[in-house]
C-alpha cells in the first residue's frame, strides 16, 4: 500500500482507499474512485461483490473502516445521512404508502427546509419531468410499478442533490417495461444533469445507462472504463466473463510472431493466431471470444488472410431467438457458443460438422485462472 | 372446484356459522321476553323488562362501573407499555432477543386461574388489598401481550428503507420515527387496542380472584348472581355487553379500516 492518494480535483464524489469489514467478511476492500460532475457512472457486479454496500457509504447508511469518501471536497466522516446532498433510488422505491404522491415528492422539500411557497411549483415541475401530472392527490398503492418507480425518481430529484445513487433501479420491473423506463430514466438525467452512480449487476443496465463502468467482485475493483473498453478489452477473466458472454480456449503461447500476431497452441494442439499478449509473465493463457465475433462456416473453409483463425467443431444446438441465432458449436477445445443475425434460413443443421471462423484481432488474451 | 365439493364446503360453513351464532340468538331472543319465569321458545311476547330489571338493580350497574373504569385504565397503561415495549424490540438487536419475547408474551400460555391465583397471593404479601388496584394489576398482565403482539406485527410489516428514504431525504431519525414509523404502525397499534378491550371487558377467570365486597367486574356480577338467582336480566345484560364491543369494534374498524387501505403498499 502506498497510502492513500491525493484529492482529484472536480470530483463529486471520491472514495480513497475505502475499506468497510462486516464481522470476518470484506465487503469493500481499498477501493478507490473519483467521478467528476454530470457524470453518469455504473457500478457493476455480481450480489455480494461490495456495490450495494459502496452505495449504502455513500449515502451514510454505513461507516467505513478505512479510508476516505469525500462529496464535492468535503469529507463525510461523521456526517449522518440528512446532512448529505444525496438522493438515492431505492430497488423496491421505499414510496411512503400513508402519503400521496404529492406529499411524496414534497417530503424531502420540506426536511430541507424549502420555502412552503415554492414546494407546490416544484412538486408540480417534479412530476410533470416524470410525466406524471395529475396524479398528486393519489396513493403509492393505486399506482402500477412503473408509475412508482417514476414518483420515485421524482422525490429524489425534488431536492436537487449533489449525487443521485440509483439501486437496481429496473431490476423490479417486467422485461418490457424495463426496456422502456431505460430510456426514459436516461433522458430524464440527462434533462438534469445529475451526476449518477447505478448499482446493478445487469450489463444490459450499466452498458445502456452509464458513461463509464466501475466493476466490481469480491469487494474490490476488477475494471473501470468506457461499457466499449470493458466489453471488448476486458482486463480480466471475471470481467471477461461477467460482461457479457465468453467463450474461452486455453492454452500456450509459442513464442513466434507472424504478421504481427502471436500464436496460441491450445492445450489440444491447435495454432491460432491471437493480438500480442499483455506484457505479464503467464504460464497459461486464456483467449476470450466474444460470440458475435465468430462466425460458423462449411467444413471445408479455408483461411483467407492472415490472421483468420479456423476451428473444426461440429453443431449441437440452434436457438432461434427472434433476431439472433444462438449456434452452440462442440470442438476440441470447448463448446462454443455463436451469435449470428438471424437472416433466414440457417447456414448449418444440428449435428452437423462445420469450420468455427473467427480473427486475431477479436482474441482478448489474459492470463489463465486456476478453476 | 367440483360442485361436490364446493356444496360441501358451503354446508361445512352454515354449520359453523349457525354453531356460533344459534346460542346468542337464543339470548338475544330471551332477553326481550315478556314472561316473568324462563320459558320455552319461542316467547309469546316480547318487552323490555329484563333491561327494565338490569338497570335497576345496584349490583350489576357497580359492576358494569368497574368494567368500564377498569378497562380504560388498563388499555392507556397496557397500551403505552405494549407499543413502548414493541417498538424497542423491533429496533433492537441483542442476545436473547427471542427470549426476551417470548417472556414478554408469556402470560397468553399460562392459565388466567394460575396467573389471577398468583397475583392474589403475590399482591397480599405485597400488603396490596384494593380490589380496583388489584384488578388492574391483573388486566393489565393479561392485556399486555396483545398491545406487544399486535403493535410488532403492524412493526414487522414496515420496511426498513422507508426509515432509510426518510434520511437520506433530510429527515433526522426522530423526524422519520413521527413521519413514517409510527403511522404506519398505528392500524397494529389500534387492533392491539381493540384485543385489549375484548380481553378486558371480557375477562373472569383472573377478575373473580381479584375482586373485593365492593369492587367486581360486570362479568363476575353476572357469575355470581346467576348461581344466586338465575333470570333472564343476565340475557339482557349480555346484549347490552354485545352492543357496546360492536359499537367499539365498528367505530375502530372505521378508523383501521382506513389505515388498511392506506397500508396496502407496505404488506406487498
Amino acid at each position: 500500500m502506498v497510502g492513500p492518494q491525493p484529492a482529484t480535483p472536480d470530483a463529486v464524489i471520491e472514495f480513497r482507499d475505502v475499506s468497510k469489514r462486516f464481522g470476518p467478511t470484506t465487503a469493500v476492500d481499498g477501493v478507490s474512485f473519483a467521478i467528476g460532475a454530470g457524470e453518469t457512472v455504473s457500478l457493476l457486479g455480481p450480489s455480494g461483490c461490495g456495490k450495494t454496500t459502496t452505495l449504502r457509504l455513500i449515502a451514510g447508511f454505513e461507516t467505513p473502516d478505512e479510508g476516505i469518501i469525500e462529496i464535492a471536497g468535503e469529507t463525510m466522516a461523521g456526517k449522518r445521512p440528512y446532512e448529505r446532498n444525496v438522493g438515492l433510488l431505492f430497488q423496491h422505491y421505499a414510496l411512503f404508502p400513508h402519503m400521496t404522491v404529492a406529499e411524496n415528492v414534497a417530503y424531502g422539500l420540506k426536511h430541507r427546509h424549502w420555502p412552503r411557497t415554492e414546494i407546490a411549483g416544484r412538486v408540480d415541475e417534479m412530476l410533470r419531468l416524470v410525466q406524471l401530472r395529475g396524479f398528486g392527490g393519489r396513493r403509492p398503492g393505486q399506482l402500477s410499478g412503473g408509475e412508482q418507480q417514476r414518483v420515485a425518481l421524482a422525490r429524489v430529484l425534488a431536492t436537487r442533490p449533489q449525487l443521485v445513487l440509483l439501486d437496481e433501479p429496473l431490476s423490479a420491473l417486467d422485461a418490457k417495461l424495463r426496456e422502456e423506463l431505460r430510456l426514459e430514466l436516461k433522458q430524464i438525467l440527462a434533462t438534469v444533469r445529475s451526476t449518477t452512480i447505478v448499482v446493478t449487476h445487469d450489463q444490459d443496465e450499466a452498458m445502456s445507462l452509464a458513461d463509464r463502468i466501475i466493476v466490481m467482485n469480491r469487494g474490490r475493483i476488477e475494471q473501470q472504463g468506457t461499457p466499449d473498453d470493458v466489453y471488448s478489452q476486458p482486463r480480466t477473466p471475471f470481467v471477461a466473463a461477467f460482461v457479457g458472454r465468453a467463450n474461452w480456449i486455453h492454452g500456450r503461447i509459442s513464442g513466434e510472431v507472424t504478421g504481427g500476431y502471436a500464436r496460441l497452441v491450445t492445450d489440444r494442439g491447435s495454432r491460432l493466431a491471437i493480438r500480442k499478449p499483455p506484457a505479464i509473465a503467464a504460464e497459461q493463457w486464456s483467449v476470450c471470444i466474444r460470440p458475435e465475433r465468430m462466425a460458423v462456416a462449411g467444413p471445408g473453409a479455408a483461411a483467407g488472410r492472415a490472421g483468420d483463425n479456423l476451428l473444426p467443431g461440429r453443431v449441437v444446438d440452434i436457438v432461434n431467438m427472434g433476431a439472433a441465432l444462438h449456434q452452440v458449436i462442440d470442438c476440441a477445445e470447448g463448446r462454443m457458443m455463436v451469435v449470428e443475425p438471424n437472416r433466414g434460413a440457417a447456414q448449418a443443421r444440428k449435428g452437423e460438422c462445420v469450420s468455427l471462423l473467427f480473427r486475431a484481432e477479436d482474441c482478448v488474451v489474459l492470463p489463465r485462472v486456476a478453476g | 372446484m367440483d360442485d361436490g365439493l364446493r356444496i360441501l364446503c358451503l354446508a361445512m360453513i352454515i354449520a359453523v356459522v349457525c354453531f356460533l351464532l344459534i346460542p346468542i340468538a337464543v339470548t338475544v331472543v330471551m332477553a326481550f321476553d315478556a314472561r316473568a319465569y324462563l320459558g320455552p321458545l319461542p316467547p309469546p311476547g316480547f318487552s323490555l323488562r329484563w333491561f327494565r330489571q338490569f338497570f335497576a338493580d345496584d349490583y350489576f350497574l357497580r359492576g358494569l362501573g368497574t368494567s368500564l373504569q377498569l378497562a380504560a385504565a388498563a388499555i392507556t397503561i397496557s397500551l403505552s407499555v405494549g407499543v413502548a415495549t414493541a417498538f424497542a424490540i423491533d429496533r433492537a438487536r441483542f442476545p436473547g432477543k427471542e427470549a426476551a419475547v417470548a417472556l414478554f408474551l408469556s402470560p397468553l400460555i399460562v392459565p388466567p386461574v394460575v396467573t389471577g391465583f398468583a397475583l392474589l397471593l403475590f399482591l397480599a404479601e405485597m400488603g396490596l388489598v384494593n380490589g380496583f388496584a388489584r384488578l388492574l394489576a391483573g388486566h393489565i398482565i393479561i392485556t399486555v401481550p396483545y398491545t406487544i403482539r399486535a403493535t410488532l406485527a403492524g412493526l414487522a410489516g414496515i420496511d426498513r428503507s422507508l426509515t432509510e428514504a426518510a434520511l437520506v431525504l433530510g429527515a433526522t431519525e426522530r423526524q422519520a420515527f413521527w413521519d413514517v414509523t409510527f403511522p404506519l404502525a398505528r392500524t397494529g397499534i389500534v387492533s392491539g387496542a381493540i384485543f385489549a378491550l375484548a380481553v378486558s371487558l371480557d375477562d373472569v377467570a383472573v377478575s373473580i380472584m381479584l375482586t373485593d365486597a365492593h369492587t367486581y367486574t360486570l362479568p363476575v356480577a353476572l357469575i355470581s348472581s346467576m348461581r344466586a338467582n338465575f333470570d333472564l336480566s343476565i340475557a339482557a345484560a349480555s346484549v347490552l355487553l354485545m352492543l357496546v364491543t360492536l359499537a367499539l369494534i365498528l367505530a375502530l374498524e372505521r378508523f383501521v379500516g382506513l389505515n388498511r387501505v392506506i397500508g396496502q403498499g407496505v404488506f406487498r
